[in-house]
Formats: C-alpha cells, structure tokens, sequence
C-alpha cells in the first residue's frame, strides 16, 4: 500500500530531514510513527500527501509512483488519501455537517448523495445529533472526530493520522484512537504519528520510530522507544 | 458532466459568498473601477457628439464649379464625368442655370425685393454649376484641381472650394474631438491601473483571510480551479455590477441632456441596440479588468504550483 525507498528529504535551511528511509506499509495495516520533535515524522507525512517532494528515492502509494505524478494530478491522489490534523483544521464558519460535507463537495458530490451519506460516518465517529453544532461548540475531541469524519467520508483507502491526540486530554484522546481502531476494523490503513506513550503502549500495534531523520526501529506490537 | 456542473454551480455560490463576505472592500473596488467605465463611456459618447458635428459641418462643404453662360453642357459633363470617375470624391450635382434659378426663386419666394432684383438682371443671370462633395474633407484642394486644368479654363467662370470659417470650426472641432480622445485614454488608464490595484488588493486580501481554508481544501484534493474559481467569480461580480452602474449613469445623463445640437447624440444613445452594447461592453470590460488583477493575486499569492 506504501512503499518508501531510500527517501531522504533535505532543506536548504535545516539541512536533513529525512535521510534514507525505507519503509513499506500493507493494506490495512495500522502502523504508530513514534518520535521527538523534529524527528521527521510530520516530513514523512508531508511527503506522502505530496505537500513536500523527497529530495531523492521512491514513494510509492496505492500503486501511484509520486515520481511521476504530474501536479494537476495530486488533488486526486489527495482525494485517495485521508488527513487528520492536531488542529482539526476544520473551518470555523461551517457546522459539523457542512465541514464534513466539504469534503464531498470538493469532488463534485450531489447534495442528495452528501445528505445520503455523511449522517453515516457521523455515527461512526459518534457524532450522530451534532450535526448543526459549530466547532466552537465542540469538545477538543468531537472536533477531531469531525476532522476523522471529514479525512474518511470518501472512504479513502489511507488515513494519515498527524498528532491528532496532541491537543485532547486522555479520556478524549482515545476515544479518537478507539474510532481509527474502528476505521482500520473496515479495512483502511492507518498511519498515526503520536507523542503519547500510553497509547503507543496500549495500541500493540506495528511502531516505526524516527530518529534524527531515520528509522531506528520498526517492529510489530512494539512498544514506545525512549 | 453532471459533477462538473455542481461543482461549477459551487464555486459560482463560493464566489458570490466571498464577494459579500467582502463588502466594504467590494463597494471601493467597484467605486473605482465605475469611474474607469464611465470616463471610457463619456469620451466614447463625446466622440459620437464631435464627430456628428463635424459631418453636419462638412456637409456644407462642397467645390462649386460654375460655368461660363455659353458652355454647352457637353463641356460640363465632360468635366462631371471626370469627377465622378475620381474615387476621391462622393458625388457630383449638376445644377443647370435654369434649375439655379428656379431653386433661387423657391428659396427667396418671400422676398419680393430679391425676386425683382433677378428679374431685372435677366433670366440667364444664374451659372449652370457642378457641385462637387468629397469623401476626405483633407483632400478637397486636390480634388479641385481638377477643374484648374487648362482644358476647362476657357469654360470655367468661378471656383469654390468650401466656406472658411466652416473649415476652420471643422478643425477645431477635430483637435477638440484628439484633445477628448487622448484625454480621455490618459484619464481611463489611470483609473483602469486604480482598479487593477484596488481588485488585485482586495483579493488578496480574501487569499490572506481565507488561507487556512485554502490550505485544506488542497490537503481535501480540490483542484486548482476549484480553489481560485471563487476569486474570479469575485471578480467577476465587481466587473458586472461595474459595467452596469458605470454605463447607467452616462446612458441616463445622456437622456437628460436637452441641448439642441447634442439631439442627434441623444438619438444615438437612445437606440436600445447602442444602449444594449454600451451596457454589455461597460460589463465585458468591467469583467476583463476584475479577471486580470484577480489573476495577478491568485497567481501571487494563491501560490498553486506549489502543491
């Protein structure tokens, strides 16, 4: 599902971001990036949503080779892929409803086809009767539950999940794990980048830690490296 | 197709949102670019008004070729034909002396005076004449020279080429009429820059607000057109609502003016077609002004190659 091969991404500035990194990823896999800031998780995932371009190596995504995706064709990998935000990045002046339906608009979606589906991922990240509260009328995880509702409403075969437990207190942090948990249940492969110890622990999931722009481990059921 | 035309029809609501999300830049924007359409739209109608002058003027201009009293009329068809064969010249009038009287008479028939007068004189006092009128009023003289050739001098009794003090209103009425056209370019361009400015800052100002937004949408996989269309339908919206204040503003002054020679004008502009061309013209380049400073923002700062 993804593969990256020999991936190193340097800026002109900060120098190595990511210096050679393998990584390959199967369908429905649920992999936890673990590592310290600026270990180059938040580059990785930059990379694979095609925000930044690797300096050298391959990346491969859904059998998509970036290297030779031409740029008026990334909107619709994005749209193959979906992204979570410690910021939830969601747009203040649109209900619950209507940023998750911002995501189907953006493709063209029938307003009957929207009305149709998004009621049901609203269940899903139980959501069900917030569906015209605003996002300021929201706890810090119901917005990120909109936000995992928004990434998974096109039911994207990838959700890249950036620190979206940075911000939420831990009765709410995994009741968003709990609803990636559900997602990967129906076959989407997850990538969650976290700081948060407990739940890497908790998980038992595969962990790929960064270091200093380089995996240093990488192991199934793993558990927080400090 | 059918999702190309919601997301059309979205991007058309996105546009107009933005473009009431930014009234109070929106009114300054359209402000500026409504004194651009109605500077153009008055130099265009004060064009129509000196040109019009300067024809009805013209029309008072002619050569007036008058004829000895024995030339036989062979002799002056001779002279009319070369005229007319002259791609110069717009038309010829032969007048015989008995039609200059009759006309002369018809004219004068009140004046009893005058009448008397010709009747003391004779019947055949009036030459028989050629009156000669001429497309390009610059190329008079040299259309007269026609009749100076030698081989007409013998049949020749006077030469009349156009009224001076007409002429001379006529070039006035011309450099006025370059002075308006020029003035009016320099002036238009000026507030036409203006506009450009004002569009090209209000939509980067709503690129600036709505950055975050803009960023998520590119992270959603919007496309480029779905991202920048809103800012052109924006702009767009400042061309239309423009153009059709600007033009009604000059189409309605235009109506109330009451000054006699402006008459013909006035029926110009009143012609529903004119009328329908004055409004879509002001809205075509109201649209073209708010399509090219928008373009200049989004290009600047919208930052779309960078994906």
């Amino acid at each position: 599902m993804i593969l990256l091969d020999r991936v190193t991404k340097t800026y002109n500035k900060r120098g190595s971001a990511l210096k050679s990194i393998n990584l390959h990823v199967e369908p429905k896999e649920f992999v936890v990036i673990v590592g310290q800031s600026g270990a180059g998780k938040s580059t990785l995932l930059k990379l694979l949503t095609r925000e930044e371009k690797p300096s050298s190596g391959k990346i491969i995504v859904g059998g998509i080779d970036y290297s030779t995706l031409k740029d008026r064709k990334i909107p619709y990998l994005r749209r193959k892929i979906g992204v979570v935000f410690q910021d939830f990045k969601l747009l203040p002046n649109k209900t619950v409803f209507e940023n998750v339906a911002f995501a189907l608009e953006i493709v063209g979606m029938s307003n009957k086809e929207i009305q149709h589906t998004i009621p049901k991922v609203l269940e899903i990240v139980g959501l069900t009767g917030k569906e015209n509260s605003y996002p300021s009328e929201l706890s810090g995880g119901e917005r990120q539950r909109v936000a995992i509702a928004r990434a998974v409403v096109r039911q994207p075969k990838i959700l890249i999940a950036d620190e979206p437990t940075g911000n939420l207190d831990p009765k709410h942090a995994w009741d968003v794990i709990a609803v990636l948990e559900k997602i990967n249940r129906f076959g989407t492969t997850v990538l969650l980048t976290t700081h948060n110890q407990e739940i890497v622990q908790k998980l038992r999931r595969r962990v790929v830690t960064i270091q200093d722009g380089q995996i240093v481990s990488d192991k199934a059921g793993g558990r927080y490296r400090r | 197709m059918k999702r190309k035309l919601i997301t059309l029809r979205r991007i058309l609501i996105a546009g107009i949102k933005n473009f009431v999300r930014n009234s109070w830049l929106s009114i300054a924007a359209i402000a500026v670019m409504v004194v651009s359409i109605i500077i153009i739209l008055s130099s265009i109608v004060m064009n129509v008004a000196t040109q019009n002058t300067i024809s009805e003027l013209s029309k008072n201009i002619k050569i007036a070729v008058y004829f000895l009293p024995d030339t036989e009329e062979d002799q002056i068809f001779q002279l009319k034909k070369e005229f007319e064969s002259d791609s110069r010249v717009a038309e010829v009038t032969y007048i015989s002396s008995e039609k200059a009287q009759s006309d002369f008479i018809e004219s004068n028939k009140t004046d009893q005076k005058t009448l008397q007068g010709l009747a003391l004189i004779g019947a055949d006092s009036l030459p028989a004449s050629l009156q000669v009128s001429v497309s390009d009023l610059t190329l008079i003289n040299s259309v007269a020279d026609l009749a100076r050739q030698d081989k007409y001098k013998d049949y020749i009794e006077d030469l009349n080429v156009g009224k001076q003090d007409v002429q001379r209103t006529i070039d006035d009425a011309t450099t006025a009429q370059k002075f308006i056209t020029r003035a009016s370019i320099i002036a238009a361009s000026i507030f036409v820059g203006v506009s450009i400015l004002i569009i090209f800052n209000t939509i980067r100002m709503a690129i600036f607000t709505r950055q975050e937004e803009i960023r998520t949408e590119k992270l959603l996989g919007a496309t480029r057109s779905y991202i920048k269309g809103p800012f052109l339908v924006e702009s767009a919206i400042y061309g239309i609502i423009s153009g059709i204040i600007g033009s009604s503003i000059v189409l309605a002054t235009v109506r109330v003016i009451s000054y006699k020679d402006f008459a013909y004008t006035k029926d110009y502009f009143s012609d529903p077609k004119i009328m329908a061309l004055c409004v879509l013209g002001s809205i075509l380049f109201g649209i073209l002004v708010g399509y090219i400073s928008s373009s200049l923002a989004i290009r600047k700062y919208l930052r779309l190659k960078r994906w």
